[in-house]
């Protein structure tokens, strides 16, 4: 069975880059889609129309995005009931506070820090998945395979 | 000791003796010269006195004037003010004080008048006696000063506005620097990395030492924004005046230091019950980035010794005898990113005594410093309302 994707919302080309391959290094077999703006990002996650919605395993959501930001999009999946309980990590290069107690307050299940250093960078990546791809046990209602 | 009759019928007698010789003659002059304005008027409102001061201000004569009646002086609205106290006082049949506002030579002026009616032997009304002081000059006094407060309440507010736009402008403004300023650096240091590890064959050791020092510049201008960040939020962040234990503070700070270098031994002494009243959440930066300094600054000296006392009321000390500084630079000492240690010797950035100085001012309080090149270095803060101690843990 091919594995659930995992949804990339990223609009700094390099950070898309630097993601991928940080995620490839680590072994994680899961499709990659990307959405480079908040308004992509809801089109696949809440399509209109009756298109077939998609179901990442996991979002990797940054906050600052063209048209509609992070924190919006988070916003908008955790009103509809088709994806309230979706896990949404909020992934962004700040640690303003606002941004992370807004994310909490929206429904995140995580927020983290997008470090600097390369080697970092790929290390947070390992954890990511690690966690959320193999260790964490998603909500009943919340099933991937889009 | 009682008086004798006598005495007390002499004493009397002295007493009476000069209202005796008052006539008619000595009470006019004495309401002549009086500043207060004096009149009388019958129950019809009719005047049957008046005296100079009345004369002067109303431009009358008291001969002129018998007979008349307000209404026949005033503007209608103000002699009918004027009658109206009068049958307020007959009808009371007690003196009524009250304010009463008559046209002058320089616009209205206020005045405090008592009022009170005169009975006959059947304790019938027969008279209205009137006594007014100008009160002018004070009411324009208290006027001005309303009027200065309300400037000076105006200007307050127009200062407050102009502070919090800028607030909030810095508060954008850092916002933006952490969001957007990070993502280059990351792609300098994520590049450099790949080069290295995609492409190290095509590049000879110098090329990869470039490479190496692109990245570990990157990664220190992250810090440098990183600490910038924080001297902005130190200023930015909403000051909550609460009771801060620092004694407790110093402890847990310690204990991290103690934990994050397991091998490093310094003799620590921390004063029981240090409390100011402070921001808990800024008072802990202070005190984290003085311990981190000294733990930091005794790391080469053979018996560290980092001490957290209350030398005063209201001052709190933290000293050590690690590699210190010279007093030439003192005055550098609080300036973002100075540092009198190279990263060589001493890793660091020079925000830390930065911070703490803001958020000491924020305080309404201050931190100075002493120290000798390898003799340690001393740092005081100082809270505008006083460390509290006694009560402290």
């Amino acid at each position: 069975m091919r594995p659930e994707p995992i949804l990339l919302v990223e609009d700094n080309a390099d950070d898309i880059m630097f993601t991928i391959r940080a995620f490839r290094k680590n072994q994680v077999p899961n499709e990659i889609i990307v959405a480079s703006d908040g308004v992509q990002a809801l089109s696949m996650l809440l399509p209109e129309d009756g298109e077939p919605a998609l179901s990442p395993i996991l979002v990797l959501l940054d906050v600052k995005l063209p048209l509609v930001d992070g924190l919006e999009v988070l916003r908008r999946l955790r009103a509809d009931p088709r994806t309230r309980t979706m896990p949404v990590v909020v992934m962004t290069t700040s640690n303003e506070e606002r941004d992370i107690v807004e994310s909490y307050r929206l429904g995140a299940n995580s927020f983290v820090r997008k470090p600097v250093g390369f080697a970092e960078f790929e290390d947070a990546a390992k954890t990511l998945s690690q966690y959320w791809l193999r260790l964490n046990e998603p909500a009943p209602s919340w099933r991937g395979g889009g | 000791m009682s008086e004798t009759p006598q005495a007390s019928a002499d004493r009397l007698a002295e007493a009476v003796r000069p209202l005796r010789r008052v006539g008619l003659e000595q009470l006019m002059a004495l309401i002549d010269r009086t500043s207060a304005v004096i009149y009388m008027r019958d129950v019809e409102g009719r005047y049957m006195l008046v005296n100079r001061q009345y004369e002067r201000l109303f431009g009358v004569t008291r001969d002129s004037i018998l007979g008349l009646t307000d209404h026949d002086l005033f503007p209608p609205e103000i002699a009918d003010e004027f009658r109206a106290n009068d049958l307020a006082a007959i009808a009371t049949g007690t003196p009524v004080r009250l304010e009463e506002i008559a046209p002058g030579d320089d616009g209205p002026h206020t005045y405090i008048t008592v009022k009170f009616s005169l009975t006959d032997a059947d304790g019938e009304a027969y008279a209205i006696a009137g006594i007014s002081t100008d009160i002018t000059e004070r009411k324009r006094a208290e006027d001005e000063v309303l009027r200065l407060n309300a400037e000076l309440e105006r200007r307050v507010r127009e200062r407050t506005a102009e502070l919090e736009a800028s607030t909030q402008e810095l508060d954008a403004f850092a916002y933006s620097v952490s969001h957007d300023l990070r993502a280059p650096l990351r792609s300098l240091e994520g590049f450099s990395q790949i080069l290295l590890e995609d492409h190290a064959g095509q590049l000879d050791e110098d090329g990869q030492g470039y490479l190496r020092r692109i990245r570990a510049n990157a990664t220190r201008m992250a810090q440098l924004i990183d600490d910038l960040l924080d001297l902005s939020r130190a200023t930015r962040a909403d000051l909550r005046r609460v009771r801060a234990d620092v004694t407790q503070i110093a402890e847990e700070e310690i204990a991290e230091l103690q934990q994050a270098s397991p091998d490093r031994k310094a003799d620590i002494s921390i004063a029981p019950g240090l409390v100011v009243d402070g921001d808990p959440n800024l008072i802990r930066i202070v005190v984290q980035n003085l311990l981190t300094n000294a733990w930091k600054f005794t790391g080469r000296a053979e018996h560290p010794r980092i001490t957290v006392d209350e030398p005063e009321p209201g001052v709190l000390r933290f000293a050590d005898n690690g590699a210190g500084f010279d007093m030439r630079y003192q005055d550098k000492l609080f300036d973002p990113f100075q540092r009198l240690h190279t990263s060589s010797e001493f890793e660091g950035t020079g925000i830390g005594l930065a911070i703490v100085h803001r958020i000491m001012r924020r305080h309404g309080g201050r931190v100075w410093a002493h120290g000798e090149p390898g003799q340690g270095a001393t740092f005081w803060v100082s809270f505008a309302d006083g460390v509290r101690s006694g009560d402290g843990r």
